[in-house]
């Protein structure tokens, strides 16, 4: 027998001994990497709707008079000078009146009395769609009121707001999730593994006696962290996916469904969350292996 | 010239010199011993309770270190051994221990296997051995039962047979034969004999006149922590089972 298999061997016995805590601490790491995992999901999710929702988002930028095209030219300078604006466009008085008149639609006999320079000229800025940008508009919308000759500026303030605050939740929710994930997986490894040696004392005494070296005892214990990890992340992420499916089966027909595809979390991300948790579980059990046994 | 076997035989196994090993507050377990049992030696300890022999055991494969004095086993100072080391020279000792030391939750087999399996044996010899050994001391019908059950005659078998296993070059039996009956006593005494043929250093801490006297073999007799050495004056025994 090689050592690999000899340390298999023992790797499948310490696991058909200690069933019932081996379960209870995968049950624990599969919950927190769901729990983990869920709010990212959101997260990321929240963020590319952010991102679709930046498609329609624009600021508009009301001045007192028609600029001039050097004067166009020094608000071009000056607002692109700014980061993160995709675009602009100037809107003149006779535009302004004609787009009105175009959404007005059937009811555009209410213009018929007024002068089609009532609307004053404005400038639409388009912000890069990211949600970066998204959380840079008020001071962004601060900045053009600063220009020369700009009456107000407009833009869903409240609404971007809102959204940034709960992205920002979102944000603390995704931390503190994945401390959780940390602490559970690192501290219930390391305590399932130190009562594992505690009760097997007499056994490791004895294979001390005959001549285990420190890899034959340890390294048992430290595949089982591993293995805990990693199938713990690979059913709570698996779980999550089959949550994910039955939702989005739910709410196929929805116009929110259509409107914001939602995504599962891609190959990368799911690949180095399981790798993480693998780590997590082998440090915790490393830590305690290396506390108790003192080998 | 010298046969290989009798070449083997003279070389030394164990070698103490000056030891001294005192326990707090003031108990000097063993004063200044020094001793030499050669490959395919079979030595017996006797002495009292408290004489010391288990620490002596104890010193050989360094569960205990002494406070004084040095401690060779096959040419190599146990004080000064690197921990890789120690764990090679301990794969070559084999020791059953007085209070037997069983896995109590595990089968028969399965104690016998774990010296085996720490060299990574086949699993297909890790059985033949223990079955072989078992049926060496009467056991083999109790390959599969849990050793918590056994009695404790049963249980000092299974712990020589563990100590035995590996066939080691150093075998130390603290008290072998205390709980068994004639019968069982000759079997183990066989199997002790066996190794020692093979070349294998045997040291027996023992009470049991019955397994030494008149036989021929070296006596060491400890008293207050100090060795006094018996030799069986009549009988060549040793000679006749190391050559």
């Amino acid at each position: 027998m090689s050592f690999f298999s000899a340390i298999l061997s023992q790797l499948w016995r310490n696991l058909r001994r200690t069933l019932g805590s081996q379960i209870l601490t995968l049950l624990t790491i599969t919950l927190s990497t769901l729990i983990f995992a869920f709010f990212y999901l959101v997260y990321t999710n929240m963020i590319n709707v952010g991102n679709q929702l930046g498609d329609d988002l624009r600021l508009v930028v009301y001045l007192d008079e028609e600029p001039s095209p050097a004067m166009q030219e020094e608000y071009r300078d000056k607002i692109l000078r700014f980061d993160g604006v995709e675009k602009i466009e100037f809107v003149s008085r006779k535009q302004a009146y004609e787009r009105f008149k175009k959404e007005l639609d059937t009811n555009r006999d209410v213009l018929a009395d007024m002068p089609e320079d009532f609307l004053p000229p404005s400038i639409e800025v388009y912000p890069v769609r990211s949600l970066s940008s998204l959380t840079k508009i008020k001071r962004f919308s601060d900045y053009l009121l600063t220009l020369p000759g700009v009456l107000k500026v407009q833009y869903g303030r409240e609404w971007i707001e809102r959204f940034y605050s709960f992205i920002r939740l979102l944000r603390i929710i995704v931390i503190l999730s994945g401390s959780l994930l940390i602490l559970t997986s690192t501290f219930m490894i390391a305590s399932t593994i130190s009562l594992t040696l505690l009760s097997r004392e007499r056994e490791l005494e004895l294979l001390r006696l005959f001549g285990a070296s420190s890899a034959y005892i340890r390294l048992p214990y430290f595949l089982e962290g591993a293995l805990q990890g990693f199938l713990g992340a690979s059913l709570g992420l698996g779980t999550l996916y089959l949550l994910f499916n039955w939702i989005t089966l739910q709410f196929s027909g929805s116009a929110l469904f259509g409107y914001f595809p939602f995504a599962f979390l891609p190959p990368a991300t799911i690949a180095l969350i399981i790798t993480l948790s693998t780590l997590l579980c082998a440090a915790g059990s490393y830590t305690s292996t290396r506390k108790i046994l003192q080998v | 010239m010298p046969s290989p076997a009798a070449e083997k035989k003279d070389k030394v196994m164990v070698e103490l010199i000056k030891v001294g090993k005192s326990y707090p507050p003031d108990v000097a377990a063993l004063n200044e011993i020094s001793l030499t049992i050669r490959k395919g030696e079979m030595v017996f300890l006797t002495g009292r309770s408290g004489a010391g022999k288990t620490t002596l055991l104890r010193l050989l494969c360094r569960i205990e270190r002494p406070d004084r004095g040095l401690v060779e086993i096959d040419g190599t100072d146990l004080g000064s051994l690197p921990p890789a080391r120690l764990q090679q020279l301990r794969r070559r000792i084999g020791m059953a221990y007085q209070d037997f030391k069983l896995l109590t939750d595990n089968s028969v087999a399965e104690n016998i296997a774990l010296p085996m399996e720490v060299l990574c044996r086949q699993k297909s010899f890790i059985r033949r051995r223990a079955k072989e050994l078992l049926e060496a001391l009467g056991l083999a019908h109790k390959y599969n039962a849990r050793a918590g059950d056994l009695s404790r005659g049963e249980m000092q078998r299974v712990s020589i047979a563990r100590a035995v296993a590996n066939n080691p070059d150093l075998i130390l039996a603290d008290e072998p034969t205390g709980n068994l009956d004639v019968e069982s006593t000759a079997r183990v005494m066989d199997l002790f004999h066996e190794h020692c043929k093979r070349g294998a250093a045997i040291l027996i801490a023992t009470h049991d006149p019955k397994i030494y006297a008149g036989k021929g073999f070296r006596i060491l007799h400890l008293a207050d922590g100090e060795v006094i050495e018996q030799f069986n004056p009549d009988n060549n025994a040793n000679e006749g089972v190391s050559s």
